[in-house]
């Protein structure tokens, strides 16, 4: 009849999550917890672009051709995207996942113009037409997909879920994106690790949070390197180049969705970068390329 | 870019994100956060062609946060037993009818710690000629990386038996109990718990309303149990292993495997079939409910007076078969409720390891219990 905090592990979008929370007994727990996965596979099959049948694949698969009628929830995803292509003055833009095709980071290559540019020319939030009903991509072989919020929309999704339904205590993990739903039982924030960039099993830095959303972007979880330089999976759409300047940038935002564009847009203006976040109201813990640490309001 | 645009931009992110359906900045939370439950259990239990025991008992339990570190939870159950006692092995011969009221209530109180808890915990159970009275303190210790929990434990309960038929006036029955455990999470999947637990208990151990049940007056008690939870990842339900090994002083010897699946369904909806399979050699004073040859009923063979005996059934070799079934609902953010119907069956000749008593008849329980709960 006690509370106590129960916890359980998974894999889904293709990363490690976890979710504890605080429930009087291990039955209702796994009620819990279950249906909170059920919410974030729910989303992974909607919106997977490794799944044929999902909506992002049948979008793309119609590309060029017609558009794809949507529900009122892709519609939402939709209108964030864009709010998000304007934010980052062009720079966070769903369409850039096809350049991924002339990026293998399991072998040191990087793709010579000739295979870039025709992949560049597909590139383009302006050629994506999105109504409240149906979504149209002009170009064939344009490709839209949610990889750069996805997991942090589900990690909102299940916290608000588990938080509607009572929970008080606990957070939801969806691979290092974070969302809290309050802090430990008896009242004190959760010690959240930062991973240290360039050391795979180093902590940098613990940050206390109880509730809001921890999000973290990165240069190290898809990278080669080549000639002493550092080609990392985050990928500017301008020139289809890697991103450099940033090892990693954590936000601290109320909901995961703005602390996880929030990183990735300070990763993608680079240099810039610093500006966005210092006239954000976040708090932020950011590692230059010289491995210089820079944060703000985290303690 | 100016630092007034980029920081439109941030807030303009922001505002956009809390458009998303299903995305919530902060729930509404009400101010302490509690569960009220209140269950009803319906127990029958018979032998071929009788009708034994009838138990109706409805429970309240309560269970409340106090200043974030603590908290209390309580429960009353209140039983009505009513019906016969089992067949053969009472006093008098044939149905004699019993009829008594059990009330029931615990109370526990819980200190959450940096990495573990403290419970203190009290109970209290009064039947008219019983009054059972204990104190329990257990504590958890979690390891750093909170893979690993080890619990511990010390209880402690004096009880007073005053039967009516006054066969022993003011008996009591002292048990201390030790407890140590360790939980392990295996993979993401699997998490393992091994609990060994020991009783010592001295006093009146005999069962008043039974003839010539005279038992020791120490019994040593040893379990062990083993736990094995796993997620099956390809239906998101959860299979729970248990295996128990029971051993005392009168020579009983228990083995209990038992396993539950845990099915969540869309709509809240979650389903467990269980499944109980459990075998138990006699107390070495057990007798069959044979009789003397010369003194006949309801003397037991060789009676002469002294000796331990016993003709309780629970002391006999037996197997039993446990089948359940719960289904429970969440039906908002605040209320849920839950159902569970179960059968229970032992036999004689269902046991596996050991000597059984094959002349006894089989018993038959069956057990409805239904709970609504709701969140404060």
């Amino acid at each position: 009849m006690v509370d106590a905090i129960h916890r359980i592990l998974f894999d889904a979008m293709g990363s490690r999550c976890e979710i504890r929370l605080a429930a009087p007994d291990g039955d209702s727990a796994q009620q819990l917890m279950h249906r909170a996965v059920d919410e974030v596979r729910r989303i992974e099959h909607k919106y997977s672009r490794y799944r044929a049948d999902s909506v992002v694949s049948r979008i793309n698969a119609a590309a060029g051709s017609k558009a794809v009628a949507v529900d009122s929830e892709t519609a939402d995803l939709f209108g964030y995207a864009a709010a998000l292509y304007g934010a980052s003055g062009g720079l966070f833009d769903i369409t850039s996942g096809v350049l991924r095709k002339a990026w293998d980071f399991r072998q040191p290559r990087v793709p010579p113009a000739a295979v870039l540019e025709p992949l560049l020319a597909l590139v383009g939030w302006h050629n994506v037409e999105c109504g409240v009903f149906e979504v149209y991509l002009r170009k064939a072989g344009m490709e839209i997909d949610f990889g750069g919020f996805g997991k942090e929309y589900a990690a909102d999704r299940a916290a608000t879920l588990l938080a509607q339904a009572g929970v008080r205590h606990g957070y939801v993990n969806l691979g290092g994106d974070m969302r809290f739903i309050g802090p430990r039982m008896d009242g004190r924030p959760w010690a959240i690790g930062i991973q240290d960039p360039r050391e795979p099993d180093g902590v940098l830095a613990t940050i206390n949070v109880s509730e809001g959303a921890l999000a973290t972007s990165g240069d190290y979880e898809r990278f080669f390197e080549l000639d002493g330089q550092r080609y990392c999976h985050i990928l500017d759409p301008r020139d289809g180049m890697p991103v450099r300047y940033w090892r990693s940038v954590s936000v601290l935002a109320p909901v995961a969705v703005a602390a996880g564009s929030c990183s990735t847009i300070t990763m993608l203006k680079q240099r810039d970068g610093l500006d966005f976040l210092n006239a954000s109201d976040m708090a932020y813990l950011a590692v230059n390329g010289e491995g210089q640490m820079l944060y703000r309001d985290l303690i | 870019m100016t630092i007034n645009k980029e920081s439109g931009m941030a807030a303009s992110i922001l505002s956009a994100a809390l458009m998303l359906p299903g995305v919530q900045a902060h729930a509404e939370a009400p101010p302490t956060n509690g569960v009220i439950s209140v269950g009803y259990l319906d127990y029958r239990d018979s032998q071929s062609g009788l009708d034994r025991i009838k138990v109706h008992a409805p429970s309240v339990s309560i269970m409340a946060p106090v200043a974030g570190v603590w908290s209390v939870s309580g429960s009353l159950v209140k039983d009505d037993v009513s019906g016969a006692s089992p067949r053969y092995h009472t006093a008098v011969s044939g149905a004699s009818h019993m009829d008594d009221d059990r009330k029931a209530g615990d109370v526990a109180l819980t200190r959450y710690l940096d990495r573990g808890s403290v419970t203190v915990g009290a109970a209290y159970s009064t039947e008219h000629d019983y009054v059972s009275r204990a104190l329990s303190l257990q504590g958890s210790y979690e390891s750093e990386d909170r893979n690993r929990t080890w619990t511990a434990g010390i209880g402690h309960s004096d009880d007073k038996i005053d039967p009516v038929n006054q066969i022993v006036t003011n008996e009591r029955k002292r048990t201390t109990n030790f407890l140590l455990g360790v939980t392990q999470v295996l993979t993401a999947n699997d998490v393992a718990q091994l609990t060994l637990g020991y009783d010592n208990g001295s006093g009146y151990f005999s069962d008043p309303y039974k003839a010539f049940d005279n038992r020791p007056r120490t019994r040593y008690e040893t379990t062990l149990l083993a736990r094995w939870n796993h997620h099956v990842a390809a239906t998101d339900g959860t299979t729970r292993l248990t295996y128990r090994y029971y051993r005392d002083s009168f020579g009983v010897r228990g083995h209990t495997l038992g396993a539950e699946y845990v099915q969540p369904l869309s709509d809240g909806w979650t389903l467990t079939p269980e499944v109980r399979l459990y075998t138990q050699s006699a107390a070495s004073f057990y007798y069959d409910p044979v009789y003397d040859s010369k003194l006949g009923a309801p003397f037991p063979p060789g009676y002469n007076g002294t000796g331990y005996m016993s003709a309780d059934q629970r002391l006999s070799g037996f197997g039993a078969v446990t089948l359940g079934l719960k289904a429970s609902k969440q039906i908002d953010k605040l209320w849920s409720v839950d159902a569970k119907v179960s059968a229970y069956q032992q036999r004689g000749s269902w046991r596996l390891f050991h000597q059984g008593s094959p002349g006894l008849d089989a018993l038959r329980a069956q057990t409805i219990q239904i709970a609504v709960n709701r969140q404060w």
